[in-house]
């Protein structure tokens, strides 16, 4: 087994099968893997161990389903977070957006984009949500009332948690992009994709959201 | 808990229930039972010479019933219950070995009375399981593209 937790001669084994034509009954009935060999800290940044996983789903294999939550569970409840109001609407929010990726998945084409595509589908179920909101009156937008008291600057984690609340003052299209570029890490391209603009629009909303924060966190610290 | 890890949880709960094998192949069997039995019926609907007015309807009705259970089986499996590559290769198989059945039942019918429903199950029976074939190839084409590029994924990440 190697380090991303697959086995190759596993997989090669199965398919030594395939050539005796249509009706080869043994491969796809593998034992399927057990979900313990799958390693969730594959590293993040290989954009191939994304694409490995996103193909594994696609095959079927259970195992990497639980893979894929393991790993990507947690950055797409933190940009739920950011786009909703509450710990409740972004666990409902991650519920809907994990039901739309296990019933698509099967149909991503790319399958090395798996990041943004799943940013995407968390975007949109975020997006429905506001519609549904707002055409029943029922939005309420964060309030700058929320930003707790920063007493002591030198804290790190208050400090974090200021900012944490600035950002959840700005107005969803500017939280959304700043989310997005900074902690998502996501580049200007893949979020020009993602949200259906140009990457010069992309730019000037980045630049808008870090002056519109940044004024947040001067006035929370005076 | 924190809501967080209770929305972890959750989401592991759902994939449980949205990654059942057994439900999508459920569906799968649902559409192969009630399309043949729906050209089983068209047959004997459209060759019965001199049908009075009541079974005709009654027919009539029993198709629409069988149209229903195909469209939702069809509705599922598109929306709710996609099939991912092993899954289509399965249900191909299982497409391929009911509908070779079906044939088979028909041709027999023929063989033994020479009806002319049997003769039009006959026909629908073939061009259900030319499809079939034709279905089964197809998924199989897409599990081997995909268990090419995992591979060479699996090989490039071993270096």
């Amino acid at each position: 087994m190697n380090k991303w937790g697959h086995s190759p001669s596993a997989g090669k084994k199965g398919r030594t099968s395939i050539g005796c034509g249509l009706f080869s009954w043994r491969e796809p009935f593998l034992p399927v893997r057990d979900s313990s060999q799958v390693n969730p800290k594959t590293p993040l940044h290989d954009p191939r161990s994304d694409e490995l996983l996103a193909i594994r789903c696609q095959l079927g294999e259970r195992p990497a389903f639980d893979a894929l939550i393991a790993r990507w569970h947690e950055p797409l409840w933190r940009y739920l977070r950011r786009l909703s109001d509450s710990d409740d609407a972004a666990r409902d929010l991650a519920q809907d957006t994990w039901l739309r990726v296990f019933r698509g998945i099967g149909k991503l084409r790319e399958a090395a984009r798996l990041r943004s595509w799943l940013f995407g589908v968390a975007r949109n179920v975020a997006m429905d949500r506001l519609r549904a909101q707002y055409s029943q009156g029922t939005y309420v937008d964060a309030e700058i009332d929320g930003i707790p008291d920063v007493a002591d600057d030198a804290n790190l984690e208050e400090e974090f948690a200021t900012l944490e609340s600035g950002l959840a003052t700005l107005p969803i299209i500017e939280r959304e992009t700043l989310t997005l570029f900074y902690l998502r890490e996501l580049t200007l391209e893949e979020i020009s994709g993602l949200v259906s603009v140009p990457v010069g629009t992309v730019k000037s909303r980045l630049f808008r959201a870090r002056q519109q924060l940044r004024r947040v966190m001067e006035g929370a610290q005076k | 808990m924190t809501t967080r890890m209770e929305s972890l949880a959750m989401v592991r709960k759902l994939a449980q229930g949205e990654l059942s094998v057994k439900a999508r192949l459920g569906y799968v069997a649902l559409l192969l039972a009630s399309s043949a039995m729906t050209a089983v019926m068209v047959s004997l609907w459209l060759t019965e010479p001199v049908l009075p007015l009541r079974t005709q309807l009654a027919f009539g009705a029993m198709t629409l019933i069988g149209i229903s259970w195909v469209a939702l089986s069809i509705w599922a499996l598109s929306a709710r219950r996609a099939l991912l590559a092993r899954d289509h290769v399965i249900a191909g198989r299982m497409s391929v070995a009911f509908t070779a059945l079906f044939l088979a039942g028909a041709i027999a019918a023929v063989l033994m009375g020479g009806k002319a429903a049997a003769f039009g199950a006959a026909a629908m029976g073939a061009v259900m399981f030319a499809m079939a074939l034709r279905v089964l190839a197809g998924a199989r084409r897409r599990y081997e593209a995909l268990s090419a590029r995992r591979e060479a994924l699996e090989r490039e990440l071993e270096r």
